[in-house]
């Protein structure tokens, strides 16, 4: 009995130090970084941790095409990430890890009041607006807030839906929307810079509303932070996040459109659909896994994305899809914080165009676009969680 | 002296200053009499500001206020601070100078066994070869010791969390016997030759 207890201990010791020494001692961000000097000066920056005065917010830097107009929408939003409109018009906002908050931006005959539904939550980037109820995932449960316009002032307590997410810091945050078959798709992305991702991770799902019968929608996606469903099709369009540290220059985040349920996209093996990784591709081949429709560049970070449908920007918008960069940390000649625009062209690709642009300067990020959403109007608004605020970009007369 | 005292003596010292609108004033009046007039503590447990970025400082303090940081004097005085403070405090704490080295002699053997660790958990890759720290990350070169000991404490035990788990999930293989001499080695760390 007592050298049974041992054992038992023994055993308990041994797998404990086994997955002592599977987790990771660098921050994920850092695994594959090369030992140079320009290599080891770089990091991920978060949000400046107080948002920037509506005097200081970089607006006469940015550049648009003729007839678009950028004007600041709201301000004072700390961390300011995804954005969805309320039937009711709130407009409710995201926030990561710098304010850990759920905001609600109210508009009272053009004074924008911003109230804070929800705080001290992780990483609470995933929101969605459906039928009069909020949405909010974390990295480890997906909740519901009901009827949460007419109870801004003091919503209710959230009903869980699902909780049983790996919760993880990295790659684990949420984006969500409702898809036209009425369920509820997110990402559970890879939980590293580079791995080979269990059967849990790496993907993106789809649940019901009431968290029942998850289903794999598509697979070797490293982290998704925005997607949005083709208003033709119904197809859910994505884009993913590439890993870092190979150069400079690859791999290619991508813009990603799913045909069928299980679709593999590639990661770890396969980067910008033909780029087999240095130390996940050996013995794969890119043709194996789904080609993305565009490439975005390298190190941009897209994250939010959403096809234009309404009537106030000129008809080659019409059915195109606006993509926020959020501009690179992992390049010494800094990239992207842009708004790009995709046109699809029918054949499961697509060509981009720069949008809005001019907020990097000096090699320093003045911005950081984060999310884009279509208003009734059909002017967009554009989240910044670097200054965190919002603005509005029109077209034609104001 | 313990927190309830340097509390008052803290409180007492940003009574004094009324009329003052610059922050290095403020910093002399509300900070040096914990953290130095330089930014380099001379108190058990207080850390040295000096040679800190203005964002780590700025990012600290914002947690202070928010309570997601814990210490009974910052919270209190962090809780009356606004955006401007945050910002006025943390660019002149940006300013100081690193602490000198401390005057306690190190112990080759603690210093070895430190740097060992140090170097095993690659501690530097993220607070810089010379220990000055970049960025959001924090300088640990001449920091206190007794301080470098408690933070990785809390660090290790879960209790003090920044943004997210990084410096927890950096310590998950490190024991916490080994968090005493590594505490040495950092206070006592200079890459000059």
């Amino acid at each position: 009995m007592k050298i049974r207890i041992i054992g038992a201990t023994l055993a308990l010791t041994l797998a404990g130090s086994v997955w002592a020494q599977q987790k990771t001692e660098e921050p994920a961000w850092a695994a594959g970084r090369p030992q140079s000097e320009q290599a080891m000066a770089m990091a991920p920056v978060p949000a400046f941790p107080i948002p920037t005065a509506v005097a200081d917010l970089p607006l006469s830097k940015m550049k648009l095409p003729p007839g678009f107009k950028v004007e600041v929408w709201a301000s004072n939003i700390l961390d300011a990430r995804g954005m969805r409109l309320g039937a009711k018009g709130t407009v409710f906002v995201s926030s990561l890890f710098v304010a850990g908050k759920i905001y609600a931006v109210v508009d009272k005959h053009g004074v924008r009041e911003v109230k804070t539904i929800a705080e001290n939550l992780m990483l609470p980037n995933g929101i969605e607006f459906y039928k009069g109820s909020l949405f909010v995932g974390t990295p480890k449960q997906i909740v519901r807030y009901d009827n949460i316009e007419d109870t801004l002032d003091k919503p209710p307590a959230p009903v869980t839906i699902y909780d049983k997410l790996p919760g993880d810091a990295t790659h684990g945050w949420k984006t969500m929307r409702v898809g036209p078959d009425g369920k509820l798709y997110l990402p559970i992305g890879a939980p590293c810079n580079i791995c080979l991702p269990d059967d849990e991770h790496g993907k993106i799902v789809r649940m019901n509303l009431d968290g029942t019968n998850v289903e794999t929608v598509a697979r070797g996606v490293r982290n998704t932070v925005g997607f949005d469903f083709q208003p033709a099709t119904g197809q859910l369009w994505f884009t993913d996040n590439a890993r870092d540290w190979i150069s400079e220059d690859l791999p290619n985040d991508e813009l990603n459109r799913v045909t069928a349920l299980g679709q593999h996209f590639g990661f770890p093996f396969c980067h910008q659909g033909n780029f087999t990784d240095p130390q996940f591709g050996w013995g794969k081949n890119c043709a194996d896994y789904v080609k993305p429709a565009a490439l975005l560049g390298a190190h941009v970070a897209p994250l939010g994305m959403t096809f234009y449908t309404g009537k106030m920007f000129p008809k080659k918008y019409q059915g195109a899809i606006f993509i926020a960069r959020h501009g690179s940390w992992n390049r010494t000649r800094k990239q992207g914080a842009d708004v790009v625009v995709a046109f699809p062209d029918g054949k499961g690709g697509a060509r981009t165009e720069l949008f809005l642009s001019g907020l990097v300067q000096n090699n320093e990020l003045l911005g950081r676009p984060v999310d884009v959403m279509q208003m009734r109007d059909g002017s967009l608004l554009i989240s910044d969680d670097h200054n965190g605020a919002i603005y509005r970009i029109s077209y034609g007369a104001p | 002296m313990n927190a309830r005292h340097l509390l008052i003596l803290c409180l007492a010292w940003s009574g004094a200053a009324t009329a003052q609108v610059d922050y290095v004033s403020r910093y002399a009046n509300n900070c040096a009499a914990c953290h130095g007039v330089q930014g380099h503590s001379v108190l058990d447990g207080i850390p040295s500001l000096g040679g800190q970025s203005a964002l780590y400082a700025i990012t600290q303090l914002h947690l202070f206020r928010a309570g997601r940081r814990t210490s009974t004097v910052m919270n209190a005085l962090s809780a009356g601070f606004n955006d401007a403070d945050l910002r006025g405090y943390a660019a002149v704490i940006g300013t100081l100078p690193p602490p000198p080295a401390p005057q306690t002699v190190a112990d080759a053997q603690r210093l070895a066994r430190g740097r060992e660790t140090a170097q095993r958990h690659q501690c530097l890759a993220c607070h810089g070869i010379d220990g000055g720290g970049g960025k959001q990350v924090p300088r640990l070169a001449f920091q206190r010791e007794e301080y470098l000991q408690s933070a990785l404490k809390q660090f290790k035990a879960g209790t003090r969390i920044g943004y997210t788990q990084a410096m927890s999930e950096a310590l998950s293989n490190v024991e916490t016997g080994e968090l005493d001499d590594l505490a040495h080695f950092l206070a006592h760390y200079t890459s000059a030759p």
